[in-house]
């Protein structure tokens, strides 16, 4: 009870200067306030034109601000070896090695047929939502998710060799590691183009090469995160 | 002659992509991904020593990623509080050579590759955090060294390692969103993200909004630095991580919250709409409590690496009170600290893991008499026990006195008293080790039978503890290089 009062008058102090602040705020939408008067009629002015994305959105995360999405897909990578480093083979011995599914209970004739059935399908909208990425505010991160989430099912209605010849070894480390990777390459292919890291040609005639390049990191990014969201449910799942 | 300007970015680049790429390399044999890392970590230390080189000759400079301009693109910024990046490398470097003997025999083989890869991940977030100019990117990398520095203290396997990562993890993950919700703040307040440009446009704006993002952002950066009532995850994290790790964790990563604090000094004064008085006011007693009450807490330790986890909250008790202190000289006793500090307590750490390693023993009960069994580790942590009090002529006298001097300077001499009773409370502790490894009667007779340390942890140990001598006989060389960052920051407040 006095617990719960405490909880509560906690709540109160810290609500009562964090809802003063916000009343102070300049108001949120408004045409006045800094954030739709600074920087961002730039993005909106200039990003069709120079950025080589013809979604503002997409500029702004691959292309203005480029450095932090780089940060980010290496954000999302770092939770996935840590999944990895603190569960494989835990710090007694080396575990047996896994031959049954991951799944306890035995998976039903009905789901079954309907991934089988609906997979073509999730790869195709997948690799949409990547490739039309420049034009869509959305791109690899949602499409990745998407081929993850294929990934995942894959894994549940197949046997643990079968679900392994998905996911192949050898470059299953390779892959995780795409979306970083298609940054650094993207961005060390700048350097030599334009002599600046993560820079792609602005405007002009050469500015296909820039789409181009997004292009080229959407997929990245879609690749990685798909075996990300994959590697971290196989691991999670492999004690069960 | 200037330094190409992308090599800022390299930087950073360099090893985040040396880092994912560890796990690939060591698929085979593991050993391999130590050799990598410590490859990668070499090539990212001569990038760190050419621009703090520049930095020292031409004073702070920028890049801007993506061939745009400050407020569009990101803006990396190297100023001389960014030269920690050569003490992160140096860090970095040598614990990786530590690892090498320490991995294999602690951890299961198929962990050592993506416990490379964590440790990289987490000194390029130190790095990429200690040299940007911009607030979300300053976020994105608090992300990547807070989650590595998570499972690097979970991926020991000890018994309760799990539990120390997890309490780390809510504490690190509540300090973040703090963060994040401040950075949201000056964001609506400004319409920029970027650090110089939030500074210029920040006059005028409300006052309570104002208060609240400094509020948050001190708050956040109070837990990452671990200072009295907020350091409650890191005795357990840092006594239970390898001790590679827990030297990087006590020597470097609590240290972004001090440097994220020098970020929102930089701001707050250069802009000049926030008063930081009361701020100040409760940084300085927060850095007293943090020094007496880690001090106090250390003394009851008997287990050694506990020990060095609550002395680390006495140290970044003296930068807090440094830096609240807000004058010239505490601001620069406490800048130098946060390099000297880092040199220090991972001497301390690492000889610590070397002791634990060869004798399988922890306390200092059990580890009596070491000292004639371990010669060389013994005597390296002695220097830096000796360093930590800050006794002359070691690296942690210089900072301390120019603390002490700070606080006369700001009419503060009651928190000088309160500096010098905790290192009297320090030099208690420290005495008790020193006095157990050398002179106390060995519990078993065993212990005199251990060997010396293995060369790839001997080596780094005594590289550190010859730095603490160092340091503290060059202790100006630190102090003048730091100087001109520190004037430029209290400029706005009246020379200091």
């Amino acid at each position: 009870m006095i617990r719960r009062a405490l909880v509560i008058f906690v709540l109160v102090v810290v609500a009562i200067p964090l809802m003063l602040a916000m009343a102070e705020l300049p108001p949120h939408g408004s045409p006045d306030a800094p954030p739709q008067t600074h920087v961002a009629p730039y993005y909106l002015e200039h990003g069709p034109e120079e950025a080589g994305a013809e979604n503002v959105v997409t500029a702004v995360i691959l292309n203005y601000r480029g450095f932090d999405t780089q940060g980010e897909v290496t954000v999302i990578f770092t939770a996935m070896a840590a999944v990895v480093a603190v569960l494989v083979a835990g710090g007694a011995g080396v575990p047996a090695e896994r031959t049954a599914a991951p799944t306890t209970t035995p998976v039903s004739l009905i789901v079954r047929f309907i991934v089988r059935v609906l997979a073509p399908f999730i790869v195709l909208f997948s690799v949409y939502v990547i490739l039309n990425g420049h034009v869509t505010p959305g791109g690899g991160f949602q499409g990745g998710t998407i081929l993850g989430a294929l990934l995942i099912a894959l894994t549940l209605i197949m046997s643990e060799s079968d679900a392994r010849a998905l996911l192949p070894q050898r470059p299953e480390r390779l892959l995780q590691a795409a979306a970083p990777l298609t940054f650094f390459a993207v961005g060390m292919t700048g350097l030599l183009l334009t002599g600046d890291y993560l820079a792609y040609p602005h405007s002009g005639p050469t500015i296909w090469i820039a789409t181009l390049m997004l292009t080229v990191v959407e997929i990245g990014i879609g690749i990685g995160g798909a075996m990300v969201v994959a590697t971290i449910f196989r691991t999670m799942g492999a004690d069960r | 002659m200037t330094p190409w300007p992308p090599l800022l970015a390299l930087l950073i680049v360099v090893p985040l992509t040396g880092a994912v790429i560890t796990p690939v390399v060591g698929r085979t044999r593991a050993v391999r991904s130590a050799n990598w890392s410590l490859g990668v970590m070499l090539a990212t230390s001569v990038i760190a020593l050419v621009l703090v080189v520049q930095v020292a000759r031409v004073g702070p400079f920028s890049y801007v990623v993506g061939g745009w301009v400050a407020p569009y693109g990101i803006e990396l910024r190297f100023d001389e509080f960014g030269a920690v990046i050569a003490v992160i490398c140096l860090l970095g470097t040598l614990a990786i050579v530590f690892s090498r003997r320490y991995a294999a025999r602690a951890m299961a083989e198929q962990r050592i590759p993506y416990y490379y890869a964590l440790l990289l991940l987490n000194l390029t977030g130190m790095i990429g955090f200690a040299v940007t100019g911009d607030l979300f990117n300053l976020f994105v990398f608090m992300e990547i060294l807070s989650l590595s520095g998570y499972a690097l203290v979970a991926v020991s396997g000890e018994k309760i390692a799990e539990m120390a990562a997890f309490k780390y993890l809510i504490m690190g993950a509540i300090s973040s969103l703090v963060i994040l919700l401040a950075i949201g703040i000056l964001y609506a307040l400004t319409g920029s993200l970027n650090m110089a440009d939030v500074t210029e446009r920040l006059g005028g704006a409300p006052a309570a909004p104002l208060a609240v993002a400094f509020g948050a952002l001190t708050l956040g950066f109070m837990v990452k630095a671990a200072a009295f009532p907020l350091h409650i995850w890191l005795p357990d994290a840092h006594a239970i991580a390898p001790s590679p790790v827990s030297a990087i964790l006590s020597g470097l990563v609590v240290k972004v919250g001090i440097i994220g604090m020098l970020r929102v000094y930089q701001i707050a004064y250069g802009s000049g709409a926030v008063d930081m008085t009361a701020l100040n006011t409760v940084l300085m007693w927060l850095g007293a409590l943090s020094i007496v009450m880690g001090a106090f807490f250390a003394v009851f330790q008997d287990d050694i690496k506990m020990m060095l986890a609550y002395s680390t909250i006495s140290n970044i008790g003296y930068i807090i009170m440094g830096l609240g202190l807000a004058s010239s000289y505490g601001m620069i006793g406490a800048s130098v600290h946060v390099f000297n500090h880092a040199i220090i307590k991972a001497t301390l750490f690492l000889g610590a893991g070397a002791l634990i390693f060869q004798t399988g023993k922890r306390t200092l009960t059990d580890l009596a008499g070491v000292g004639h069994a371990m010669p060389w580790t013994v005597a390296a942590i002695s220097v830096g026990a000796i360093s930590i009090v800050g006794i002359p002529p070691t690296a942690g006298f210089v900072c301390k006195w120019y603390i002490a001097l700070g606080a006369v300077q700001a009419g503060h001499p009651f928190f000088a008293f309160a500096l010098v009773f905790g290192a009297l409370f320090i030099f208690i502790y420290y005495i008790r080790m020193v006095n157990a490894f050398y002179f106390r009667q060995p519990r078993d007779p065993a212990i005199l039978e251990v060997t010396e340390a293995p060369a790839s942890m001997l080596v780094p140990v005594l590289i550190l503890a010859s730095l603490c001598l160092i340091m503290g006989v060059m202790g100006s060389v630190p102090l003048s290089f730091i100087e001109p960052a520190v004037q430029r920051l209290l400029l706005p407040l009246g020379g200091g």
